[in-house]
């Protein structure tokens, strides 16, 4: 600062030193010589003083004309517009007219730097204030919320939607904790931040689906973004969260809407189809209320069926932290476990008819969602009902399917006593409705369930029933098959008995009789072996044999009555054909059974053709006749055990070449010709490397 | 003398009834199936019919059907290895149904009950 003071001060010395001093010793100095030389008239002192005088005014004349009079006056000026520019101002104060012109040149030359300056860094601050404008408005108005802590975890800024979101005001949480604005502390997020803070390197962390819950009670599933911040020396994290608790109950939800599709149906698991919609309405994920509680129509009552919810604010406050504390999985969320507690023996011990009046009837009756503000100040919420919920604020969402309503869902938030918001209730009415769906399709299905199992009981019989018939068919067959011999050989052994009571013995009837029973008694015993060979357990095929081999060993059986038949047999065998794990026996009596079925069918001057020839897998055999064919819808009807067209016979035939070829693990199968008669295709599995070296190892024993 | 004719297929059986009803006093004439038997029926004439169910070319029951349907009425008599056989077959009744048996004493007494 400036000591007007001593520049006054200084002033005054100017003068005398410099104007008056000099001034008088000249003056003095003229005096002395004057006197010295000659003598010195009054006059002359009288006009030297003068001439003295009028000198020093010139001067002074001069130097106030250069400095002004009065330099201390100027200075203070000067003084205060420095003060001014200091302030920022650049305002000219108003000389008087005695300002020196010099002075106030320079002082109006700085004036004009000063607002030239005060422009510049008027219009610079004006951008900047500009900017700052815009950043902070979108700070402040961003969807996500925003806040900035130090490294102390102290609150310096949050947004207006962070303190909307959490129902905070920025001046009462600045500067705290901020553990402290939590309901309680996420542990994800606090090692969130150690993280960032710790690792200088990586400058910032997100975290996915993270439940927050502030003292208010606001509770969100939330990304967020940590990042670090280096203003100078001090270290600032910022927290960017994304309220996504919308997406996310919407993918909570339809994950837990395919989940209960998926477990549905069982009837024991109505219970948990009903718990897990129940964990969709409570969930944090989910639609976050406290309680939930379902009740459904049944014979026009209204019963309690399932609740989810904690008994107690204790249990509240553990699942909110046991929520919160893990990386929970969306799909893991899910109980198996239904907590029977007491809230759910509350409920499950309600019900009410539909005849009664009151506000779960009510919702039901009207099909529409009722929404208790005040319960204790509502007229449609009786007494009971109150002493039942046990909390003001209440939801009555019923569950329509197909214009039908089939139970309701009571929803409340019992615990931290925040209100039951518009979204909420949208939320829980879309819900509700895919519920209602679900479970209309669960009860659906049990129904049908049911039936079907009363008609497969009903089937059961029938099947029974024909398993009878089935074994009485068999009995009929081998009865007649049997009865027919057995009739013919005991009359003719009768016969024999009367003959030879007789007095004159008929010798030739009698061995004529004898030949009809021995020959009827073979023809028993063919019967037995088609039964028993059909009867006959399976027996483990371990030889390898020519397909060919056993053909042509079966053709020499009936050579003689195929050229008796006059049938032309065309054998078609390609060679090299592989051979074929089976037993030798058995695949000549399929053969023999083809072959003499297709002579029985085909009349004389028919053709019989014989092809085998091998693919990848198989061995195949054709047998093509030219008879008449297979008189049936189903050709396949041929292979069922007591099948016949034949007026003698058991039906076993072709049930046991059958039997034989699936015992090959084969396959057999029968068509008609387009032109006459039918075919029966078979095909035998090719050995596999295993068994080709197996085979060989065999050969080396 | 009576005259019956026998209808069944296999040979065994219908020369043992041919025989036995032969010493009762009858004229007995044989057909191995259906097919011949109506042709039988059509150019001679017969007091009584003994019939097999089972057979090649016509069976009983459709040989029944023609008999039944027939101007001349023939006692028919179902003579047939299948037990309970009626129940199967209703839509032409025979005059009986006869199980077979190696003793014919049965059919004696029920062709002796048809044509006294």
């Amino acid at each position: 600062m400036f000591d007007i003071k001593i520049a006054r001060l200084k002033n005054i010395l100017y003068w005398v030193f410099k104007i008056f001093l000099p001034n008088l010793i000249i003056a003095g100095f003229i005096l002395g010589l004057l006197a010295y030389t000659e003598d010195i008239k009054k006059s002359t002192f009288y006009i030297l003083v003068a001439g003295m005088l009028i000198y020093f005014l010139i001067r002074l004349y001069f130097y106030y004309y250069k400095m002004g009079f009065f330099i201390w006056k100027n200075l203070k000026r000067l003084s205060q517009i420095i003060d001014e520019f200091k302030k920022g101002k650049f305002v000219l104060t108003e000389y008087d007219t005695n300002t020196p012109k010099d002075i106030l040149q320079v002082s109006k030359e700085l004036l004009n730097v000063g607002k030239q300056f005060e422009s510049i860094v008027s219009s610079q601050s004006d951008e900047l204030k500009k900017f700052h404008e815009i950043y902070s408005h979108i700070i402040y108005s961003i969807n996500s919320q925003f806040i900035v802590i130090d490294k102390n975890k102290k609150i310096l800024y949050a947004n207006d939607s962070f303190c909307k979101k959490f129902n905070f005001e920025l001046e009462k949480i600045s500067g705290k904790d901020l553990s402290s604005v939590f309901y309680f502390e996420n542990k994800r997020l606090k090692a969130g931040i150690n993280h960032v803070l710790k690792d200088k390197d990586s400058s910032s962390v997100v975290l996915q689906n993270v439940h927050l819950m502030s003292v208010n009670k606001k509770s969100m599933m939330s990304d967020i973004k940590i990042s670090s911040m280096n203003l100078g020396a001090e270290e600032q994290i910022a927290l960017i969260i994304d309220d996504i608790t919308d997406r996310f109950s919407k993918d909570y939800h339809a994950s837990i809407l395919s989940h209960i599709s998926e477990t549905m149906g069982d009837e024991n698991e109505a219970e948990i189809t009903s718990y897990n919609i129940l964990s969709g309405v409570t969930s944090s994920s989910g639609l976050g209320f406290n309680r939930a509680m379902l009740f459904m129509v049944e014979n026009d009552m209204l019963q309690g069926k399932m609740a989810v919810g904690p008994d107690s604010f204790e249990e509240a406050i553990e699942i909110w932290t046991s929520l919160s504390s893990a990386a929970i999985d969306v799909t893991t969320q899910y109980s198996i476990e239904i907590k029977r507690g007491a809230l759910l023996q509350k409920v499950q011990n309600y019900s009410v008819s539909l005849s009664e009046d009151n506000v779960f009837t009510q919702a039901v009756k009207r099909m529409e969602k009722i929404h208790v503000r005040d319960a204790e100040n509502d007229d449609r919420v009786s007494e009971e009902i109150i002493k039942f919920m046990d909390v003001n604020e209440f939801l009555i969402m019923p569950m329509i399917s197909f214009k039908k309503v089939i139970g309701i869902i009571v929803a409340d938030n019992k615990y931290n006593m925040t209100g039951i918001s518009a979204q909420s209730i949208d939320l829980l009415s879309v819900f509700s409705f895919q519920s209602a769906v679900l479970i209309e399709s669960h009860l659906n299905l049990i129904e049908i369930r049911k039936e079907m199992k009363k008609l497969e009981e009903r089937q059961d019989a029938i099947i029974e029933s024909e398993k009878m018939a089935a074994v009485g068919k068999i009995a009929s067959h081998i009865a007649h098959e049997i009865r027919n011999p057995l009739v013919t050989m005991g009359g003719y052994a009768k016969r024999i008995l009367k003959v030879s009571t007789e007095n004159n013995i008929d010798i030739k009837s009698i061995i004529n009789s004898a030949d009809i029973i021995l020959e009827e008694s073979e023809r028993l015993e063919k019967i037995l072996s088609n039964v028993m060979d059909f009867t006959k357990p399976f027996k483990h095929i371990k030889e390898f044999n020519d397909v060919n081999h056993v053909i042509r060993d079966t053709y020499k059986l009936l050579k003689n009555v195929l050229l008796e038949m006059n049938i032309k047999v065309n054998m078609n065998l390609a060679e090299n054909l592989p051979n074929v794990k089976s037993d030798f026996n058995q695949l000549k009596q399929v053969f023999l059974n083809l072959f003499q079925n297709a002579i029985e069918a085909t009349p004389s001057g028919g053709n019989l053709s014989i092809v085998s020839y091998s693919d990848d897998s198989y061995a195949v055999i054709k047998i093509r006749d030219s008879g008449t064919g297979i008189q049936v819808n189903d050709p396949d009807t041929v292979f069922e055990p007591f099948f016949t067209t034949k007026v003698t016979g058991v039906g076993l035939g072709l049930a046991n070449v059958k039997r034989i070829i699936k015992d090959h693990n084969g396959i057999i199968t029968v068509s008609n010709n387009t032109g006459r008669g039918a075919e029966f295709v078979i095909k035998l599995p090719l050995p596999t490397t295993e068994q080709k070296k197996a085979k060989n190892e065999i050969f080396i024993e | 003398m009576p005259k019956l004719l026998i209808v069944e297929d296999e040979k065994n059986l219908r020369d043992l009834y041919g025989e036995e009803l032969i010493e009762s006093g009858y004229e007995i004439v044989k057909a191995s199936n259906g097919k011949t038997a109506i042709e039988l029926i059509k150019n001679d004439h017969f007091d009584l019919i003994i019939m097999d169910i089972r057979m090649p070319e016509m069976d009983g029951i459709e040989t029944l059907g023609k008999v039944i349907t027939m101007e001349k009425k023939i006692p028919v008599i179902i003579y047939t290895a299948y037990s309970n056989y009626k129940s199967n077959f209703m839509t032409w009744t025979a005059d009986a149904y006869l199980t077979k048996s190696s003793n014919l004493d049965e059919l004696k007494n029920k062709i002796q009950e048809l044509i006294p």
